[in-house]
C-alpha cells in the first residue's frame, strides 16, 4: 500500500479523475481550490489577482503494484502540458483502518 | 448566513416576522373596498353636439362629417364611430386599451377648439363625456303611488333623493319618470283672433307681471328702510286674472282667452312598476366607492326614510347590484374554504402525519393573506378576480412546503437532529423550490402583461397568484425548516387504534399503487413505441373533439336580472304603448312567477337628457326591467327564461320589433350574451338599408342567432312647413319668426317659473290641446307681424309630408348599418361562416362593403392576445428549465406533457358540456406552468439516478417509483383544489367553472400521460446521452496517448 499525493492545476481535473476512474481507483481524498507555488520554476498558484490560477489535490491510497502505471500515466500527462503544473509525491502507508 | 439557517437559528424573529405580514395583511383586509370587478375604464371618449332643428341628415353634413375630419388625426385612435340623429350629433373615439385618456381627451379638446369656428352657428359647443364602470348604476328603486301621485316628485326629492345624496361614497341620486308641476296656460286660438291677442304678448306679460325687485333704502327720520315690489304669483289664480287689455271698453283678462292650470305636465314617458304608476330612484356611486357598503347604509336609511312618505307611496328594489357583489364574493370565500381543507386532507392523506400536516398548512394563511396587503396598496377592491386567484393559488402554495419537510423528514429519519435536518434538508432542495417557483412565476407574469378588455380581469389574477406563489416559497424556505427543526421528531412507531388501523390501510394502499406503477412503467418501456404512438394518436384524436366542444368567448352567467326593449311601430303615441306595456306585463308576470319585480318605462326620457342621447329614443319604445328571485331559487335560468319571452313577445302583433337581453346590457363583465354584428358600409342610405334588411331577414333564419336588430331605425313621416319667402316679405315676416311662433304655439312657451317654497315650476303657454290635433289646425295658425296684423300661416307656405331616416350612423367616416343579433348555442366560428355566405349571395353593387363586428371583434383581440401570451409561457417555461437542467434535452422532455394538458382540458371540457372560451384558455395557459412541475421532479430524479450509475430503463423505473407519491400529492392538491371552483357553487362563480374545468382535466389527464409517457421518452432520449459520454471518454483517452 502507497501513498500518492498529486497536487495539480485546477484546470487538469477531468483528466486525473480519468485516469484514476480508467485504473479502478475508487478512493481518494480531495482538496479542491489551495495554494501552491513550484520549488524551481513555472507560475505560482495563488488565486490572487497577480497569479490566478489554483491547484487541486489528491491524497490516494493504492496497491503497489498500481503505483508505477498511476506515476507513469501521470508524469505522461505533464509531459504533454508543461505549463499547467501538475506533481506527484509516492510514500508508504504503516497501517491503516 | 444563508436565509433557512438565519431563519432556524433565529425561530422568535422568523415567526414574529411572518405574524407581522399577517396582521398587516388583516388589517389591509379590514379598509378592502368590495366589488364584482375590478374598475375598468373603457378606453371611449364621446362628443355630444347639440344642434337644435337639425335633421339627421344636415346634422351628419355640417357637423359630424367636420368634427370626424378633425378628430381623425388623434394619437392612438383605433375606431372613430359616429351617430347623427335629429337635434344631435354623437362622435365615439375608441383608443386602444391602456391608453392615456387624459391625454386623448386634452388632444381631443385641442382639436374641438379649431373645429369649433367651422361648426354651424346655432351649434351648441361639442361637449366631452368620458363613462366608466362607476357610473352603471349600483341601485334602482321603484316608487308608486296612488293618491299621492301628482306630489310624487317633490315628496321622493324632499324624503329620499335628498338624504340619500349625503350618504358617503354615492356619486348622484336621480329621479326619472316622476310627475312634473307645471302651471298650463291653455289658449283657445279663436278667442285670441277675437281679441287681437297673440300667444307671444300673453307670454310676455305673464313674464313681466311675475317680478320681485328690491327699490332700494328709504331713510325715513333716523332710521333705513328696505323698499321691494313683490310681484311674484303666489297661485295659479293670480295668472287668470290678469289683464290682457281692452275690448271694446272692456277688460280682457286672462281668463277670457285661456285656461289657466295648475297641473302636471304631459308625460313623454310612463315609468311603472309591476304594473303600478310610479317614479324610478336611480343610484351611482362615486369612483373608488364601496359599492356594498353604500348598498347596506341606503337599504339601513329606507325604512326611516320611508316612515316620511304618505302610506300609499311605495317603495321597491328593482335592482340592487351589491346584492349579486355580495354572494359572489361569499360564495367565493367558501370555495376558498373548501380548496383548503381538500389540500388538508391529502396531505395528511400522503403523510399521515398531524404535526407535518399542521406547517405545511400554515402556509396557506400565510401566503393568502400576503395579496391583501397588495391589493390595499395598489387601491384595488377585493373582487370576483381577486378571490378566485386566491382559489387558483390554494392548490400551489403547500407544493414548496411539501418538498422541503419531506426532505427534512427523511434526514431526520436517518438520525439527524432537527436542527440540522431543518439546514441540511432544506438546503438540498432549496434550488429545486425555487425552480420550480421560477416555471410558475414564469406563466402567471405574462399575464399581467395582457392588453385589452381581457387583460384588465388577468392583471390582477397574474399579479396575486406571482406574488402569493413568492410568498409561499419564502416561507418554505423559513417558516417551514424552522418550525420543523422546533416541531418535528424522530416518528416513534404508532400505537394501537383508530388512527393506526386508518393510517395502516392508507399506507398498504399507496404500497399497492406503487407497486402497479412500477409493473405498469417496465411494461411501457419494453413496448416504448407502442407507447409513443398510441400517445400520439391519442393527442390528434383529441384534436376532433375541438369542434364539437365549440368556441365562444365569453361564458354567460346568471345574475338574475333581464332587460327587454320592445319596439312599436315608428310614431306610435304614447297612449297605444301605454296599452301593448301593460298588455306584455300582464304576460310576463302570469307566466314567469321568477320575476319578482317589473319595472317598466314607456317612452322618452326628459329633454336634455345626456343619458338619452345614448340610446333610442321615441314614444313607440319601451323598456322593461326585471328583477328575477335569486339563481339558486330557481330551476330555468335566465337564458331560457329569455327564450320563453322571446316567443311570447313574437306573437304579439303590435310589435315591430324586440330585444331580450338576459343580464342586462350595462351589467359589466361576464353577463349578457355575446353578440356579432354586421356591418354594412357605403353611401347610398337606400342600397344599405336594403341589403341590411335582406342581412336581418337571413340571420334571422339562422338557429344559432337572436334578436336581430337593425341598428338604423326606419324612416319616419314628417312634416315640413315649406314656406313663400315672396309672401312671407310681403307680409312684413321672415322663417325664424314664424318657426318660432309655430314653436310657440304647439311645443309651448315656457313663459317664466313659478316659485314656491323654494322650487321652480314652469309656466307654459300654449294652444289647448283640442287646439293642435290636426293639419287643418298648424296651417289656421295666426301669426302677428310687426305692424301687429295677425297673418294666417296657410298664407304664406304650406305643410308637406316628407320621410326622413331618424339617424345616420357612422364608422371610421364612413355611413355604415348594423345588423346585431346575440349568439344562442352555436359557435361563434359556425355563425361567422353563415354569415360570410349569405353575404356573398348577395347582389351586392361596387362601393359596398361588409365587415363582421361586436364580440367577435373583440374575441379575435383577446384569442390572438392569448396564444401570443401561450407562445411566450412556453418558452419562458423552457428558458426557466433548460437553465435549471443545464440542458436542452431534459426540458424537451418535460414540454412533451404540454399537449396532453390540452387533450385533458378539450376531454374534460366535451365531458362537462362547457366551451372553449377566454377563461377556459387562460386556464390552459396556466396549465403551461402546473403540469412541467411533475416532469421536472420525475425528470430530475432519473438524471440523478443515471448519474448514479444505474442502466437506463432501471433508472427510469426506480425514480418512477420514487417520485409517484410527491408527484400524486401536489397534483392532487392543486386539481382538488380547483374542485370547488370547478363545480361553480353560489352565484356568479360559474363564469370561473371552465377554468376550474380546464385546469383539473388538463392537470389529471397530463400527469396520467407523463407518469408512462416521460420515463418511455426518457430512455428513447437517454441512450443517446451515454452515447455522448462515451466519446468523451474516448477523445480523453487520445489525449493521453
Amino acid at each position: 500500500m502507497k501513498a500518492v499525493f498529486i497536487a495539480y492545476n485546477q484546470a487538469l481535473t477531468e483528466k486525473v479523475e480519468f485516469i484514476l476512474d480508467r485504473m479502478k481507483i475508487r478512493g481518494y481524498t480531495r482538496w479542491n481550490q489551495v495554494q501552491g507555488r513550484g520549488s524551481e520554476d513555472g507560475e505560482p498558484h495563488m488565486g490572487t489577482h497577480t497569479w490566478p490560477a489554483l491547484n487541486d489535490t489528491i491524497l490516494t491510497i493504492v496497491p503497489d503494484e498500481k503505483v508505477k502505471e498511476l506515476m507513469e500515466t501521470l508524469r505522461k500527462l505533464d509531459s504533454k502540458t508543461k505549463m499547467q503544473g501538475l506533481r506527484a509525491y509516492v510514500w508508504n502507508v504503516e497501517d491503516s483502518l | 448566513m444563508r436565509i433557512y439557517e438565519t431563519a432556524v437559528k433565529k425561530p422568535v424573529t422568523t415567526i414574529l416576522i411572518f405574524f407581522g405580514v399577517v396582521i398587516f395583511g388583516l388589517f389591509s383586509l379590514r379598509y378592502l373596498p368590495i366589488d364584482l370587478y375590478p374598475e375598468i375604464e373603457p378606453p371611449i371618449v364621446t362628443v355630444f353636439t347639440f344642434y337644435q332643428g337639425a335633421s339627421a341628415i344636415d346634422i351628419e353634413t355640417n357637423v359630424t362629417r367636420l368634427l370626424e375630419d378633425q378628430l381623425n388625426t388623434v394619437n392612438n385612435l383605433k375606431k372613430l364611430t359616429s351617430t347623427s340623429r335629429d337635434n344631435i350629433s354623437v362622435l365615439m373615439l375608441e383608443f386602444e386599451w391602456g391608453s392615456n385618456l387624459d391625454e386623448a381627451t386634452n388632444d381631443i379638446r385641442d382639436v374641438l377648439g379649431r373645429a369649433e369656428a367651422f361648426l354651424p352657428e346655432d351649434a351648441d359647443k361639442p361637449i366631452l363625456f368620458k363613462f366608466s364602470t362607476s357610473m352603471i348604476p349600483i341601485m334602482m328603486l321603484s316608487a308608486t303611488a296612488e293618491e299621492s301621485y301628482p306630489a310624487l316628485t317633490k315628496l321622493l326629492d324632499d324624503a329620499i333623493v335628498n338624504p340619500l345624496n349625503r350618504v358617503e361614497g354615492i356619486g348622484a341620486v336621480s329621479l326619472s319618470g316622476g310627475p312634473k308641476r307645471e302651471i298650463q296656460v291653455n289658449v283657445d286660438p279663436g278667442k285670441l283672433e277675437a281679441y287681437n291677442v297673440s300667444v307671444e304678448q300673453l307670454g310676455n306679460l305673464i313674464r313681466q307681471e311675475n317680478l320681485n325687485l328690491p327699490g332700494g333704502t328709504l331713510d325715513i327720520g333716523s332710521f333705513s328702510y328696505p323698499i321691494r315690489v313683490e310681484g311674484e304669483y303666489k297661485g295659479a289664480d293670480e295668472i287668470a286674472n290678469l289683464v290682457v287689455g281692452n275690448f271694446e271698453g272692456r277688460t280682457v283678462r286672462m281668463r277670457d282667452v285661456a285656461v289657466v292650470k295648475d297641473t302636471i305636465a304631459k308625460m313623454t314617458i310612463d315609468e311603472r312598476s309591476n304594473g303600478r304608476q310610479g317614479a324610478r330612484i336611480i343610484i351611482q356611486q362615486q369612483s373608488g366607492g364601496n359599492a356594498v357598503e353604500i348598498a347596506k347604509e341606503v337599504n339601513a336609511m329606507l325604512p326611516s326614510l320611508m316612515e316620511s312618505l304618505p302610506a300609499d307611496v311605495q317603495l321597491n328594489m328593482i335592482f340592487d347590484t351589491s346584492e349579486f357583489i355580495e354572494n359572489s364574493i361569499n360564495s367565493l370565500a367558501t370555495t376558498i374554504l373548501y380548496a383548503g381543507v381538500f389540500v388538508v386532507l391529502v396531505v395528511l392523506f400522503f403523510l399521515g402525519r398531524w404535526r407535518a400536516t399542521f406547517i405545511i398548512i400554515l402556509t396557506i394563511p400565510v401566503s393568502l393573506i400576503v395579496s391583501f396587503i397588495y391589493l390595499y396598496v395598489t387601491g384595488n377592491t377585493l373582487n370576483i378576480i381577486s378571490l378566485s386567484s386566491l382559489s387558483i393559488a390554494i392548490g400551489m402554495v403547500v407544493d414548496d412546503a411539501i418538498v422541503v419537510l419531506e426532505n427534512i423528514t427523511s434526514h431526520i429519519e436517518k438520525g439527524a437532529s432537527p436542527r440540522e435536518a431543518a439546514i441540511y434538508g432544506t438546503n438540498e432542495v432549496g434550488l429545486a423550490v425555487v425552480a420550480t417557483t421560477l416555471t410558475v412565476v414564469a406563466v402567471f407574469f405574462p399575464l399581467t402583461l395582457i392588453q385589452g378588455l381581457s387583460g384588465i380581469m388577468f392583471r390582477q389574477l397574474g399579479m396575486i397568484v406571482t406574488l402569493v406563489v413568492i410568498v409561499s416559497t419564502l416561507a418554505a424556505l423559513t417558516l417551514t425548516p424552522m418550525l420543523a427543526s422546533q416541531m418535528m421528531r424522530a416518528q416513534p412507531p404508532r400505537k394501537t387504534g383508530v388512527i393506526k388501523v386508518i393510517f395502516d390501510q392508507i399506507e398498504k394502499f399507496l404500497g399497492w399503487l406503487d407497486d402497479i406503477y412500477e409493473n405498469t412503467l417496465r411494461f411501457a418501456v419494453r413496448r416504448r413505441w407502442l407507447v409513443v404512438v398510441s400517445s400520439v394518436g391519442l393527442f390528434f384524436g383529441s384534436l376532433f373533439l375541438l369542434p364539437i366542444v365549440g368556441v365562444e368567448f365569453f361564458p354567460p352567467a346568471d345574475n338574475a336580472r333581464m332587460e327587454v326593449s320592445v319596439e312599436l311601430p315608428m310614431g306610435v303615441g304614447l297612449e297605444k304603448t301605454k296599452v301593448v306595456a301593460r298588455q306584455i306585463e300582464n304576460t310576463f308576470l302570469e307566466k314567469y312567477p321568477e320575476v319578482e319585480v317589473i319595472s317598466t318605462s314607456a317612452g322618452v326620457a326628459d329633454d336634455g337628457n345626456i343619458f338619452a342621447a345614448f340610446s333610442d329614443n321615441g314614444s313607440h319604445i319601451i323598456n322593461f326591467t326585471m328583477r328575477m328571485s335569486p339563481s339558486t331559487e330557481r330551476d330555468r335560468d335566465i337564458y331560457e327564461i329569455g327564450d320563453l319571452m322571446r316567443a311570447d313577445l313574437s306573437s304579439i302583433p303590435e310589435i315591430d320589433n324586440f330585444r331580450v337581453d338576459p343580464g342586462g346590457g350595462g351589467g359589466g363583465l361576464g353577463s349578457g350574451a355575446s353578440t356579432v354584428e354586421v356591418i354594412i358600409s357605403g353611401f347610398d342610405l337606400d342600397i344599405t338599408g336594403d341589403l341590411a334588411d335582406q342581412m336581418a331577414e337571413a340571420m334571422n333564419n339562422m338557429d344559432g342567432l337572436r334578436d336581430v336588430e337593425i341598428s338604423r331605425d326606419r324612416s319616419s313621416v314628417e312634416y315640413q312647413l315649406v314656406l313663400d319667402r315672396e309672401k312671407m316679405a310681403l307680409h312684413g315676416l321672415n322663417t325664424s319668426q314664424v318657426a318660432n311662433a309655430l314653436r310657440n304655439r304647439i311645443q309651448g312657451l315656457t313663459a317664466a317659473q313659478f316659485r314656491e317654497d323654494g322650487e321652480e315650476y314652469d309656466i307654459v303657454v300654449r294652444y289647448d290641446e283640442q287646439f293642435r290635433t290636426s293639419l287643418d289646425h298648424v296651417e289656421n295658425i295666426m301669426i302677428p307681424n310687426s305692424q301687429g296684423v295677425f297673418i294666417r300661416l296657410s298664407e304664406i307656405g304650406g305643410l308637406q309630408e316628407y320621410f326622413s331616416p331618424p339617424s345616420i350612423e357612422r364608422e371610421n367616416r364612413q355611413r355604415v348599418i348594423r345588423v346585431t343579433a346575440s349568439i344562442f348555442n352555436a359557435s361563434l366560428t359556425d355563425v361567422v361562416r353563415d354569415i360570410r355566405a349569405e353575404f356573398a349571395k348577395m347582389d351586392v353593387p361596387a362601393g359596398i362593403g361588409m365587415d363582421i363586428g361586436g364580440t367577435v371583434e373583440e374575441q379575435q383581440e383577446a384569442f390572438a392576445d392569448i396564444f401570443l401570451l401561450l407562445g411566450l409561457v412556453i418558452i419562458l417555461v423552457y428558458i426557466v428549465m433548460a437553465s435549471q437542467f443545464e440542458s436542452l434535452r431534459s426540458p424537451f422532455i418535460i414540454m412533451l406533457t404540454l399537449p396532453f394538458a390540452f387533450t385533458g382540458v378539450f376531454l374534460a371540457l366535451f365531458v362537462t358540456g362547457h366551451t372553449l372560451n377566454l377563461i377556459s384558455l387562460i386556464g390552459s395557459v396556466m396549465l403551461v406552468g402546473i403540469v412541467v412541475k411533475n416532469g421536472i421532479v420525475l425528470v430530475d430524479y432519473t438524471n440523478l439516478m443515471r448519474d448514479r450509475g444505474l442502466p437506463l430503463k432501471e433508472a427510469v423505473v426506480t425514480a418512477g417509483k420514487s417520485r409517484l407519491r410527491p408527484v400524486l400529492m401536489t397534483t392532487l392538491t392543486t386539481a382538488l383544489a380547483m374542485i370547488p371552483l370547478a363545480m361553480g357553487i353560489g352565484e356568479g362563480s360559474e363564469i370561473w367553472q371552465p377554468m376550474g374545468v380546464s385546469i383539473i382535466g388538463g392537470l389529471m389527464f397530463s400527469t396520467l400521460i407523463t407518469l408512462i409517457l416521460i420515463p418511455v421518452v426518457y430512455t428513447l432520449f437517454g441512450a443517446n446521452r451515454m452515447k455522448r459520454e462515451q466519446k468523451r471518454l474516448e477523445m480523453m483517452e487520445l489525449e493521453l496517448q
